[in-house]
């Protein structure tokens, strides 16, 4: 079933956000009215994708695809196309933002403005999940960037204006070089076949010189790689997280992360497959050097949310050396420690805004004492951070042991190093949970425990990271199809039927 | 001169006669603004007209063409001219200057862009570029209040002297070597094999730097930022855009009559390309002056504009062409904020933005989306420009002007957000803010849209440009 669907449903995801956002902007006088508009687009868009998800079969090939004329003269077509691996991304994402308008709820200043800029970001984001014109691809990749600067620019705390700027001009320089390396496989491919076309399906055929093939293709890793971040390229995360407001910070961390490595799964490994064999062992050693890194700068942090970025640097590690030992255990556990993550992280950064609300700080000298004073938000917390600490039963789990026996198999060093990492994120999960629920409180204020709005927050990811934890069959199916196509090659790519 | 010729002189004609009319009825014209309107309305006929009536001759004089491609750029140039018009009206009021001298120079200039865009003969190239540059002249320093507008009038005075110089000699060492002033016989000295080949390439080296002071390609950049500075904000819209536009045009026909470019020009012209995309870049780093900064800015587009010519086939000029246009659509709506925003003084500052977006918030966002754009983000016909030039590069085997043009890309990001972090991140300041005037919104919103439009959906002009290039 290719594209048998009689509804643009693709087009209607990318668009209804969009269409959404510019509501909102003409609601500027009732910010009630954008609030709301923007909940309901953002949960139209939850909904498709959960209706897709239940209905579409979990073959391995294209679920959906669409395909229009767009900018004929330079062979720029409007496709959009979907597997089981980009839905699922697709279902992350969609929930993920009806989270961060909901934490943003009672956002009071210009909030039609910031609602409009959540949802582009949302848009841009699924762009991305769903293109396969590079250039439109591209132009999704740079639209998920700019509404993002301006959050971080505007609604950012104090340093928000560097950290934009720092973030914008990291995640650019990337993504300009890799338009110029989408460039030169348009005009290899053109020349070669005389059909100047930017369709993915087109380009993977492209026999791109040895020569060049390794600057191409790291052109397009660097921009994913500088999007996840991977060790070095990570200097703008700590700075963009921690300053962001609550819900980008969520978006960041839980979707944009994984824009990163969709890219790298969709696009980059692909399209180069011989070089991408000969650069797994270094994308290995980085992928060990950030689970490392990153649990030992995580573990000497005060500010939680930079905890938090640190923390999650380590877990995309653990995601890329899944994917670069290369066995079909470890790319399953890393497809689905993509969701695992975005969850918890998400989970995480929620917990640490209703926090930074009640207490007005966020610092962990600051803090402390909270089961006495809110039980249930420390309840809550301790399930998440073990989650995120990757107890049995809970989702991260699954993941990290897959990715483990994964790549024990082939590399067993790799493995034992990761293990290492699994250390290091005992001690700061288990300072974190010190800091902050035990110990004396600072003062005798007493707070407001978990409200209605933020329990509707929480429990449907309480709920995801017990299912994920317990029964991951229901997502880790859809993705082994996908994790073996990775593996057989360019396969993924085949259109089998071809575009219309 | 025949009927047919002077039809096919019309839309310039309209230009040209309804300047003198303008400066014969409109006396007296401080604080007046119908002399606009008339001139606007002029521009848009000479438009009309440029775009709907065919010619039936190809040549007049043997010195202009009246095919679609003079066509096209003359209807360009007017549009330009009709929305510098348009958006000038209060600013001129503020500083009581006369609006009829300002009309009729304005048209002036434009039958001169006009004429340099269709020029086919190199006396026809000479006799245009001097008249719309003696039209500047005037109109850079037209407010003989403002000290710096005197300096700015000077400073394009003497490297327009210079230039003017080069372009006669070198015009008279390729007319010595080829005995032709027409184009392709006057260019056709410079192929390999032809008698005096040494003379014709040293006519055409003091061609190209003239060539070069007018589009402002480092290093023959440096009046460019000052004459920015000082000129009023409108006239440095129509600088930027059409003058510049219309110097391209010529040396877009000049280039197109040899099938490569000679040997020895070729590294030159490349390095005068590379020279203006770092330079340009980086000096306008280093501005905390928004016209200046703009200035910089366009050495570097004029870089990218060159890159594309540099591709010396039908798809480069193709590029080259479509990234004028929307750089010139771009250019326009950038000035038009910053007119807009002129009260006594214009905000020049990075400062003088302070807070904006909550006071202004439709001028703000058009000014980020220009801005955007100029930066070369989708999704804005600067993107869609970068593209088609890039790839023209590549696939003539220029590599290190793209690879180049793309750092200088992500460079440039900087400091053209730097307008819009003082607009949108830091609190207003307590200085007025001048409430738009009507024409300056149009002026604003035509360019904003074409921005998004040809951004969104370039096809239509793509191919529009392609069978328009020679």
């Amino acid at each position: 079933m290719t594209g048998n669907c009689p509804l643009p449903l693709l087009t209607l995801l990318l668009t209804l956000p969009v269409g959404t956002a510019a509501l909102c902007l003409l609601c500027k006088q009732r910010p009630t009215a954008a609030r709301g508009l923007a909940l309901a687009g953002s949960l139209a868009v939850l909904l498709i994708a959960i209706g897709c998800f239940i209905l579409l079969p979990t073959e391995p090939g294209w679920l959906l695809l669409e395909d229009y004329r767009w900018i004929t003269a330079l062979g720029i077509r409007f496709s959009l196309g979907i597997d089981s691996l980009a839905l699922m991304m697709i279902l992350l994402t969609a929930f993920l933002s009806v989270l961060a308008i909901g934490l943003s709820w009672n956002e009071d200043d210009r909030p039609p403005t910031y609602f409009a800029l959540l949802l582009l970001v949302e848009a841009g984001v699924l762009g991305v999940f769903m293109a396969l014109d590079l250039v439109l691809f591209y132009i999704s990749w740079e639209l998920m960037l700019i509404p993002l600067f301006f959050l971080i620019g505007i609604w950012g705390q104090r340093g928000g204006i560097a950290a934009a700027m720092k973030f914008f001009l990291f995640s650019l320089a990337g993504s300009l070089l890799m338009l110029l390396a989408i460039i030169a496989l348009y005009v290899l491919h053109g020349q070669q076949s005389g059909d100047y076309s930017f369709a993915l399906s087109a380009l993977q055929h492209t026999a791109v010189p040895t020569g060049l093939a390794p600057w191409l293709f790291a052109a397009f890793a660097l921009a994913f790689l500088i999007k996840v971040p991977l060790v070095p390229l990570h200097s703008w995360q700590a700075d963009a997280y921690s300053t962001a407001p609550a819900a980008c910070s969520l978006l960041l961390a839980g979707v944009l992360a994984k824009t990163g490595i969709y890219g790298l799964i969709r696009f980059a490994l692909p399209l180069f497959p011989d070089t991408a064999q000969t650069a797994l062992p270094l994308l290995a050693v980085l992928a060990l050097a950030g689970v490392l890194y990153g649990g030992w700068i995580a573990s000497a942090q005060r500010d939680l949310k930079r905890l938090v970025a640190y923390s999650s640097l380590a877990h995309l590690g653990f995601i890329l050396l899944g994917l670069s030992a290369w066995t079909t255990t470890a790319v399953e556990g890393a497809l689905l420690q993509m969701v695992n993550h975005g969850l918890t992280t998400a989970a995480l950064f929620i917990l640490i805004a209703l926090i930074e609300k009640r207490a007005g700080s966020r610092q962990l000298d600051e803090l402390g004492g909270l089961w006495v004073r809110v039980p249930r938000l420390s309840a809550m917390l301790l399930f998440f951070a073990l989650a995120a600490l990757g107890l049995p039963g809970l989702n991260n789990f699954v993941g990290e042991i897959l990715i483990l026996i994964g790549t024990f198999s082939v590399q067993p060093l790799w493995a034992v190093l990761a293990a290492c990492g699994l250390l290091l994120a005992a001690i700061y999960i288990l300072r974190l949970l010190q800091g902050v629920i035990w110990g004396p409180a600072h003062d005798e204020l007493s707070w407001p425990d978990l409200v209605l709005q933020e329990w509707l927050l929480l429990v449907p990811l309480v709920l995801l990271v017990l299912w994920l934890g317990l029964h991951p069959e229901t997502f880790l199916e859809p993705l082994r199809g996908p994790a073996q196509q990775l593996l057989n090659g360019a396969a993924p790519l085949s259109l089998s039927g071809g575009l219309p | 001169m025949t009927a047919p010729e002077l039809i096919a002189l019309l839309p310039l004609l309209i230009l040209a006669l309804g300047a003198t009319a303008l400066l014969l009825l409109a006396r007296d014209s401080v604080g007046r603004s119908w002399p606009l309107v008339v001139g606007a309305l002029l521009a848009l006929y000479a438009a009309l007209s440029a775009l709907l009536l065919p010619s039936c001759v190809t040549e007049v004089g043997g010195m202009y063409a009246a095919g679609p491609y003079a066509r096209f750029f003359i209807a360009l140039w007017s549009l330009a001219t009709a929305a510098t018009l348009i958006s000038s009206s209060s600013y001129l009021a503020r500083r009581q200057l006369p609006s009829g001298e300002y009309s009729a120079l304005l048209l002036f200039a434009a039958a001169g862009m006009g004429l340099l865009s269709s020029a086919v003969s190199l006396s026809g190239i000479f006799l245009a570029l001097e008249a719309f540059t003696l039209v500047f002249y005037v109109l850079i320093a037209f407010n003989k209040d403002c000290p710096l507008g005197a300096e700015a009038g000077l400073k394009y005075l003497v490297p327009g002297g210079v230039a003017a110089g080069l372009l006669a000699f070198g015009m008279a060492l390729l007319y010595a070597a080829s005995g032709s002033l027409q184009l392709p016989a006057a260019t056709a000295a410079l192929l390999a094999g032809a008698p005096m080949q040494a003379v014709a390439l040293a006519g055409m080296a003091l061609l190209l730097a003239a060539f070069a002071f007018k589009l402002s390609l480092a290093p023959f950049h440096f009046w460019t930022p000052d004459v920015y500075q000082g000129a009023p904000a409108p006239v440095t819209g129509l600088l930027a855009s059409g003058s510049k536009g219309a110097v391209t045009a010529a040396l877009l026909t000049l280039t197109a009559t040899l099938p490569a470019p000679p040997a020895i020009f070729k590294p030159v012209l490349i390095s005068l390309a590379l020279l203006s995309m770092v330079v340009g870049t980086l000096c306008a780093l280093a501005q905390s002056n928004v016209k200046r900064m703009l200035a910089y800015s366009s050495v570097v587009h004029m870089g990218f504009v060159l890159t594309g010519l540099l591709c010396w086939n039908h798809t480069g000029r193709t590029a080259a062409l479509f990234y004028l246009v929307g750089y010139s659509v771009i250019t326009l709506g950038i000035f038009a904020v910053i007119t807009s925003f002129s009260g006594d003084k214009e905000p020049q500052q990075l400062s003088d933005y302070r807070g904006l977006a909550r006071r202004q918030p439709l001028r703000a966002l058009a000014l980020t989306v220009l801005l955007l754009a100029l930066a070369g983000l989708p999704p804005t016909v600067g993107f869609m420009g970068k593209l088609a030039i890039f790839s023209a590069a590549l696939a003539a085997g220029l590599p290190l002007l793209a690879v180049v043009g793309i750092l200088a890309s992500v460079v440039s990001i900087y400091f053209y957000l730097q307008p819009v972090i003082q607009m949108y991140m830091t609190p207003a300041s307590s200085a007025e803010v001048v409430e738009g005037h009507a024409g300056e919104y149009t002026v604003i919103a035509i360019c904003l849209g074409l921005t998004l439009v040809f951004g969104l959906w370039p096809d239509p002009l793509l191919h529009f440009l392609t069978r328009l290039t020679p």
